[in-house]
Formats: structure tokens, C-alpha cells, sequence
């Protein structure tokens, strides 16, 4: 490996870290807040894709797939929450995860009956099709956007959950819902809410990854697998936990590929591994 | 020479929110010792940290004239510790058979045999009766526990308590929720089956302290207010001035 | 009147004896399904003796299942000559060994961060086998012929399917028998007080985290067993046997199923392969009906196929057994 080549993988790195961020983000607020682990999650990431897909065959323009697709996926993730995560609630939380587990299987199936079971490629044109030159070489245009829409989505993230009245209450019902709901606040509502914030966001994700890792049913597994590491290592329910994690996983894929080809599948998962021997609630969570 | 058990210096702190203080008391073998105080003064937390649910932040308790602050809870009970809990914390969609079963069993080196079943083993069914006698539950032995009232429920907690035939007995306010009837009737019960044993028991209904216990210590926020006998514990000036306005 | 603690043991000789019979009477397309049924029949009740009956909810049983699949076609053939048995007991400490290993790391955790982490260890075992295709087949899959049976003063020719189905269900119904006999033990009670309240039992002597291992190790040796079993039936595996969807369609089955009882999963596997024949001649998307008819359960029955006859067979019996039978859905004795 060159030492100029280094930027290129840093760069692409850190592509990666974004998209990986926007996934994990909303899986790890909604487990740390309402303690189910939405396996269906990744199966949003997928349909935004694939409405993302279609949207832009349908208008050829992708800044309004960024915008409607994570908007239909937030409907979808409210109804999801109120007449089917709510309903299965008192069954216990193995119940949860079976269904959001149901869900998810579901929605990849349907997706394989109505898009088909092969890959299909997204291409965007325009400015975010091009490159530019960075560090003296060509570097494509979009994994920077990509990258520059993680930062943005994570500061808006963060200055809502700190600066704001509704953070102060979110963050209040990770620690502790049922005083949340005592002292009046609509607690039900917020969990909707947050799920459907969750499923927008990762609808999000799904819109910008198609064009980069192609849109193909399996797509949805890819993801999910580095996202629950990513969390793991992060640390449940802690968004700087996420952040960082993106940015070691995001990272080590990069370089892994490169300089470990044999061992690059299980380079993150040796890490998971490592971190669940050492401090087994993850960088940023906390002790259960 | 250290008491049957003695509690030394326990401090708990959970993330800055000082539980235990300094809690100092000790129990002699066989005799039975009351904690009472008001609520959240940390008596569950003391009964949890001898029990060995967890460790406290400073201190030490020694049973016997070991150290045992650090041992697991199955160790403790192996070693003839058991406690019961404030919130009936049962099996419940076993029977009261299966659930007194479970510690006899336990006790009997029955936990994970692969091809014997417990319900052939005359000395466990036996134990298990006799227990479910004890405590005043043989009648309805084959039900599950849904299907008991309140105070049977509590019964059975005892009743589970006692299965792993324990030498030192921890009762977590056991008349809890009771009527006079019935704690009048647990008063007995208590009073049958821990018969040769050590009891340390927490509770609020003073009539069940006074009936039972040999000596009482008063946990107040954390620290141990007095420990004496019972007569000296109810002219005490301090434990009136704590307790104004609670009973 | 025959008594209750009869009735088990007499339904066991009776299902025995059918199945014994079914050569006879049913044609060779239908017996090759029975077989399969059976292997996956095992697995189900493997998989329902951690989720039905400890609580435990896994998506990473088909580690277990791959293993002992591979581990049989591999052995086959690298080391000529070997038995059926010894091939099928090679997979058998293998599988108890990896259970027993990984089950270490597993176990350290509870609920979904369990669930998640057995999921991300499956794809671990799923990407070293396809990496490794030199020694899995990759893609391609490795094929095995069935060796003979040599029982000292006869030998079975195992590339008859009758021969086959004989042994799979003298074998694995033998320990499906086991199982269930498993759960009436003082280790299967002591997995009931697992899922019932893991946290009393530590105070009744318990120690919690060898109880899981020791079950987890178990049901990982059944679930081997049951994926040897299903090399010897195809005669072929590829890396589909320890893939994330083998362990999806273990849990479909077994949930789909029920369960609340120990037949449950049993039915789950008979009726998850039976749809799955039928539905793929129709349709490429069959999955799809199973998946509704999962996420029906989740939402409406959730103890499956098992709740639904029980159910039916309380309305005719004029719902004569209350009290303790209603009470006790789940499973208990």
C-alpha cells in the first residue's frame, strides 16, 4: 500500500462511519429508551432504499427521495409502534423482538415480491454523481455528502437532546419512564415518537446507501449485523457511543479490507468480541 | 470472639446516593434479631448485601467467623443462608409443590441431573410436604401459585425460604400487606418453623417485632440508631423521636 | 381408564409403531419428507428447549446445526473408511465442544443483547464457512455418499431410503424421546425455574450461569445431532445448513408451532414442510405466507398451532380439566 493511497481509505472510511452512524443512531436510542431491540430496523433501512429507487426512476430527482422516503418510513415506524410493537408489549419482551424479528422477515419478502430478488442500481446524476479533487487526488463527490449528512443529522441529534425542553424529556425517559410518565408527560406518545424518528432515520440511511452499496434484498442483513456491533461496542443506548464506534468500525473495514484481506470479515466481529470480554456494557453504556 | 453473625461497618453507595452509613449490629446463634426503621432507611439493602445479591461498598459481615461479603448468592445459601423478599417473588406458573420442590431439591444435590426426576425421590417428596405442612399450605399443594390469595402467597415465600433447610434466616417484612388475622397466624407459623434457628427479620408491624424478637436494631437512614432488647428499644428516647408521627 | 401416567408412554409406542409402519404405506416421495421431518423435528425440539422452556430466545442455533452437518461430510470424506457411527459421533463432540465454548461468551448476557450477539456469532460461523471453501465446498457444497451400516452379523445398505428413514427414526426419535423425558428431570425443572425466575434461584442454591451453559451445550449436542442427520438424508450440504435462515426456519417451526408444549415444535416442523413443499410448486414466494402466518401468531396466538388445539379440544371435552390445566400453559411437567 502507497502512503498516498492512505487518504483515499481514510476517506472511504469515514463514508462508511457516516452511513453506519445513521443506522445505529436510531437502533440505539430506541433500545436505550425503550428497551426492544428493533430487528425490523435494518428492514426500514431497506424499504428506504427501495422507495428511494423508485421515487427517483419516478422524478429522476434524489433531494426529493431524501426527503419523502425517510418521511413515508416515519409513518410507517408510528403505525408500526402503535397498533403492533404496543399491542405485544404485555407478552414481555421476548415478544418484542419476535415480532419486530416477524416484521422484518416480512418486509424483506414482500420487498423480494414487489422489487424482485436481485440487485438494482441506483444512479444518481448531477453534481452528487461527480467528483472532486481532494488531497490531490479524484475522489468521488458523494461519500463526502454522505459523510457531511451524518455529521449534520448527528448535531441536530445532539443539540435537540441537550438544548431543548423535548430532550431534556427524552433523555429523562431513557433513564427512567416511569417517572417520566408520572410527572405528566405522554410517555406512549414519546415512544412512538422515537420509533418513528428511528425508522425515519434509518430510512435516511437506506436512501444514501443505495446509490453507494447497490439495493438488493440482502441489503438489510449487511447493514444490521456492523449496526448491532456498532451499538455493542458503543454502548447501548448512548449516541456518542455510536459515534465513535461508526467512526473505529467505519475505519477498520476501510484499512481491514486492505491490509488484512483474509481477516477482514472477522476483524469487526474480533472486536465485538474483545469489547464484550473487557467491558461488556460497551465504550459509552452503561452497567446493567 | 465474633457473634454467630456480625455486621461491620457495611457502607452502599449507589452512584452517589448513600444508602448505608455505617451500619454496625451483631446476632448471636439461634436467637432472634429485628431491623426496623422507617421506609427506605436500607434495610432491604442490608438484607441484600448479607444474602449476597450484592456487594456492599465498604465493611465487612461475617457468618460463623468468616468472611462471606464477598461470596455469590447460591454460595451463601449452600452454606445455609436464605432470605425471603418484601414482593412475594415466587415461581408463578408453578405449583406450590414445584416451588417448595425446587430448594429441597437444591439442598438434596438434585440440580442438574439429567435422568433422575425429582418427584421419584421419597426424601424429597417427603421434605417437601413436610414443609408445605409447616407453613400451613398442604391443602393446596398441587395449585398454582395464581391461584392463592395473598396471604398464602406469602406463605409460600416463606415456604421457599425454608426449603434449602437454612440455619440462618433472613424474613424481608414477611406480614407485609397482611390483616390482624393474618399476621396473627404468620406470627405462629414464623414463630414454629424457625424453631432452633437464627432469625433476623425486618419489619414495620411492631405487635410481630415484639412477639418475636430477642433484641431489635433500629436502622435509621443508613446507620444503626440502637440495637438492644425490646423493653429498652421501646423507652428509648431516640427511637420515639425518630419514629414521631410514624405509629 | 388408562391412567395418566401411562397415556405418555403409550402415545410414544403408538407413534413408533406408525412410523414403523409408514414404509408400507406411504409412497417413497412421501417418506423422503417424513425423514427430513423428522431431522427437523429434532431440531425444533432442541430449539424450543431454550426458547419454550428456558425463555431463551437465539437466533444462532444453526451454528450448531451447521456444524454437525459439516462435520459429517467432512469426515466422510476425509477419512475413508469411517462409520456411520463414528462420523456421526465425531459431529456429536464437536458440536458439544463449540456449545460449550461459545455458549462462554453467549451466556454472558441476557435478553436481546443475547439474541443479538447469537445472531452476529451465527454470520461469524456463516462467513468463516463460505471463506473456507476449500473444506466446506463453498457455494458449491460438499457431497457425501451414506456408508453402510455394519451391525457385526449383518450389514444395511444405507443408500436405500427405507433403510434410512429406519435408522433416522429409530436414532433421532430416540432422542426426541429423550428430550422429552429431559424436561420431567431435576435439569429440566431446573430450566423451568430459569424462565419462571432466574433471579430466586440463586437463592436457592442455583448457580444461574453453569444452569445455562449446561442447557446450552445440551440443546447445541441435539441441534448437531439433527444437522448430522441432515447431511446423511441429502447426501449433500453447502453453507445454506449454517446460515442465519436455517436458524430463522428453526424458529418459525418451533414457534408457529407452539411453544407452550414439547409437541408443539414437533408439529411446527411437520407443518413448516409440508406448506413448504406444497407452497413452492405455486410460488417462489412462499416464505412470505409463513412469515404472516408467524407474525398472526405473534400478534393473536402466541402459542401457536398447540394453543389452538388444545383450545379446540377443551371446547369438546366441555372445558372439564380447569383450574390447573388452563392455568399451566406453559410448559411445566
Amino acid at each position: 500500500m502507497q502512503m498516498s493511497e492512505v487518504p483515499v481509505f481514510f476517506l472511504h472510511g469515514l463514508a462508511y462511519a457516516g452511513l453506519l452512524f445513521l443506522v445505529s443512531a436510531g437502533l440505539t436510542l430506541v433500545f436505550g429508551m425503550m428497551n426492544v431491540l428493533n430487528f425490523a430496523h435494518a428492514a426500514m433501512y431497506m424499504l428506504g432504499a427501495y422507495f428511494s429507487f423508485t421515487l427517483l426512476q419516478a422524478t429522476g430527482r434524489f433531494w426529493l427521495c431524501l426527503l419523502i422516503c425517510p418521511l413515508l418510513l416515519f409513518i410507517i415506524g408510528a403505525l408500526v409502534e402503535r397498533f403492533l410493537l404496543r399491542r405485544v408489549h404485555a407478552y414481555g419482551h421476548l415478544h418484542e423482538l419476535l415480532l419486530t424479528f416477524g416484521l422484518a422477515y416480512i418486509i424483506t419478502e414482500l420487498v423480494k415480491l414487489i422489487w424482485g430478488n436481485f440487485p438494482l442500481a441506483t444512479n444518481i446524476g448531477g453534481f452528487l454523481g461527480g467528483t472532486v479533487e481532494i488531497f490531490g487526488m479524484i475522489y468521488p463527490i458523494y461519500r463526502i455528502f454522505i459523510f457531511v449528512c451524518a455529521v449534520v443529522v448527528g448535531l441536530t441529534m445532539a443539540a435537540i437532546l441537550y438544548k431543548t425542553r423535548l430532550g431534556i424529556i427524552l433523555r429523562a425517559a431513557v433513564n427512567d419512564s416511569e417517572m417520566v410518565n408520572a410527572l405528566g408527560f405522554n410517555v406512549p406518545l414519546v415512544f412512538t415518537g422515537v420509533f418513528a424518528f428511528g425508522a425515519a432515520l434509518s430510512g435516511l440511511a437506506g436512501v444514501i446507501a443505495g446509490p453507494l452499496l447497490t439495493t438488493y434484498p440482502g441489503m438489510a442483513h449487511e447493514i444490521l449485523i456492523d449496526a448491532f456491533v456498532v451499538i455493542v461496542v458503543g454502548g447501548f443506548g448512548s449516541l456518542g457511543g455510536a459515534v465513535v464506534a461508526s467512526l473505529l468500525i467505519g475505519e477498520l473495514q476501510s484499512f481491514g479490507v486492505l491490509l488484512f484481506p483474509k481477516l477482514s470479515l472477522a476483524l469487526v466481529y474480533m472486536l465485538m468480541a474483545a469489547v464484550l470480554i473487557i467491558k461488556p456494557s460497551g465504550l459509552f453504556g452503561e452497567k446493567q | 470472639m465474633t457473634e454467630y453473625l456480625q455486621v461491620q461497618d457495611i457502607h452502599k453507595d449507589f452512584s452517589g446516593l448513600k444508602v448505608l452509613t455505617g451500619v454496625n449490629f451483631a446476632v448471636r446463634e439461634k436467637k432472634r434479631h429485628a431491623i426496623i426503621g422507617p421506609n427506605g432507611a436500607g434495610k432491604t439493602t442490608l438484607f441484600n448485601i448479607i444474602s449476597g445479591r450484592f456487594r456492599a461498598s465498604s465493611g465487612s459481615i461475617l457468618f460463623r467467623g468468616q468472611d462471606i461479603s464477598a461470596k455469590p448468592a447460591h454460595v451463601l445459601n449452600r452454606q445455609g443462608v436464605s432470605r425471603s423478599f418484601q414482593i412475594t417473588n415466587v415461581f408463578q406458573e408453578l405449583t406450590v409443590l414445584e416451588n417448595i420442590r425446587s430448594g429441597v431439591r437444591s439442598r438434596n444435590g438434585m440440580r442438574y441431573n439429567f435422568f433422575r426426576k425429582p418427584g421419584n425421590h421419597p426424601r424429597i417428596s417427603e421434605r417437601t410436604e413436610a414443609i408445605a405442612e409447616e407453613v400451613g399450605l398442604k391443602e393446596v399443594m398441587h395449585m398454582p401459585v395464581n391461584a392463592l390469595s395473598y396471604g398464602q402467597q406469602r406463605a409460600l415465600e416463606i415456604a421457599i425460604t425454608l426449603s434449602t433447610e437454612p440455619e440462618l434466616i433472613l424474613l424481608d417484612e414477611p406480614t407485609a400487606g397482611m390483616t390482624r388475622e393474618e399476621t396473627s397466624q404468620a406470627i405462629r407459623m414464623i414463630d414454629r418453623v424457625t424453631a432452633g434457628r437464627t432469625l433476623v427479620i425486618i419489619e414495620h408491624d411492631m405487635d410481630v417485632v415484639f412477639s418475636l424478637a430477642d433484641t431489635i436494631s433500629v436502622l435509621h437512614y443508613g446507620k444503626i440508631l440502637v440495637s438492644d432488647t425490646p423493653d429498652l428499644i421501646r423507652n428509648d428516647q431516640r427511637v420515639k423521636d425518630a419514629y414521631l408521627g410514624e405509629e | 381408564m388408562i391412567s395418566q401416567k401411562k397415556a405418555p408412554y403409550l402415545v410414544i409406542a403408538a407413534l413408533f409403531a406408525l412410523g414403523i409402519l409408514m414404509p408400507f404405506v406411504i409412497k417413497k416421495y412421501h417418506l423422503n419428507m417424513l425423514t427430513e421431518i423428522i431431522v427437523f423435528a429434532l431440531y425444533a425440539v432442541s430449539y424450543n428447549l431454550l426458547l419454550g422452556y428456558a425463555g431463551l430466545l437465539s437466533f444462532g442455533h444453526a451454528m450448531f446445526f451447521g456444524m454437525g452437518a459439516f462435520t459429517v461430510a467432512v469426515s466422510l470424506i476425509h477419512i475413508p473408511g469411517l462409520s456411520i457411527w463414528n462420523a456421526v459421533l465425531i459431529a456429536l463432540v464437536l458440536t458439544t465442544a463449540v456449545g460449550f465454548i461459545t455458549g462462554g461468551f453467549l451466556l454472558r448476557h441476557k435478553g436481546a443483547y443475547f439474541a443479538l450477539l447469537t445472531l452476529a456469532f451465527n454470520s461469524l460461523f456463516y462467513a468463516v464457512a463460505t471463506k473456507w471453501h476449500k473444506i466446506t465446498g463453498g457455494d458449491d457444497g460438499l457431497s457425501i455418499t451414506r456408508p453402510d451400516l455394519h451391525l457385526g452379523f449383518t450389514t444395511i445398505k444405507m443408500a436405500a431410503l427405507t433403510n434410512f428413514y429406519y435408522v433416522t427414526l429409530v436414532v433421532l426419535g430416540a432422542a426426541i424421546v429423550f428430550c422429552w423425558y429431559f424436561t420431567k428431570t431435576a435439569m429440566g425443572q431446573t430450566v423451568l425455574l430459569m424462565r419462571e425466575n432466574e433471579e430466586r434461584m440463586k437463592f436457592l442454591g442455583y448457580n444461574t450461569n453453569i444452569s445455562r451453559l449446561i442447557l446450552f451445550t445440551f440443546t447445541g449436542a441435539l441441534a448437531g445431532l439433527a444437522g448430522a442427520f441432515y447431511t446423511l438424508h441429502f447426501q449433500f450440504v453447502s453453507q445454506s445448513a449454517i446460515s442465519v435462515d436455517m436458524t430463522t426456519t428453526v424458529l418459525l417451526m418451533t414457534f408457529v408451532g407452539g411453544t407452550g408444549t414439547f409437541w408443539g415444535p414437533i408439529l411446527g416442523a411437520f407443518v413448516y414442510i409440508i406448506v413448504q413443499n406444497y407452497l413452492s410448486d405455486i410460488t417462489d414466494r412462499w416464505p412470505l405466507f409463513m412469515g404472516l402466518i408467524f407474525i398472526l401468531m405473534v400478534l393473536l396466538i402466541p402459542g401457536g398451532l398447540s394453543q389452538i388445539i388444545l383450545s379446540i379440544r377443551d371446547l369438546f371435552s366441555g372445558k372439564r380439566r380447569a383450574g390447573k390445566q388452563a392455568a399451566a400453559e406453559e410448559p411445566s411437567s
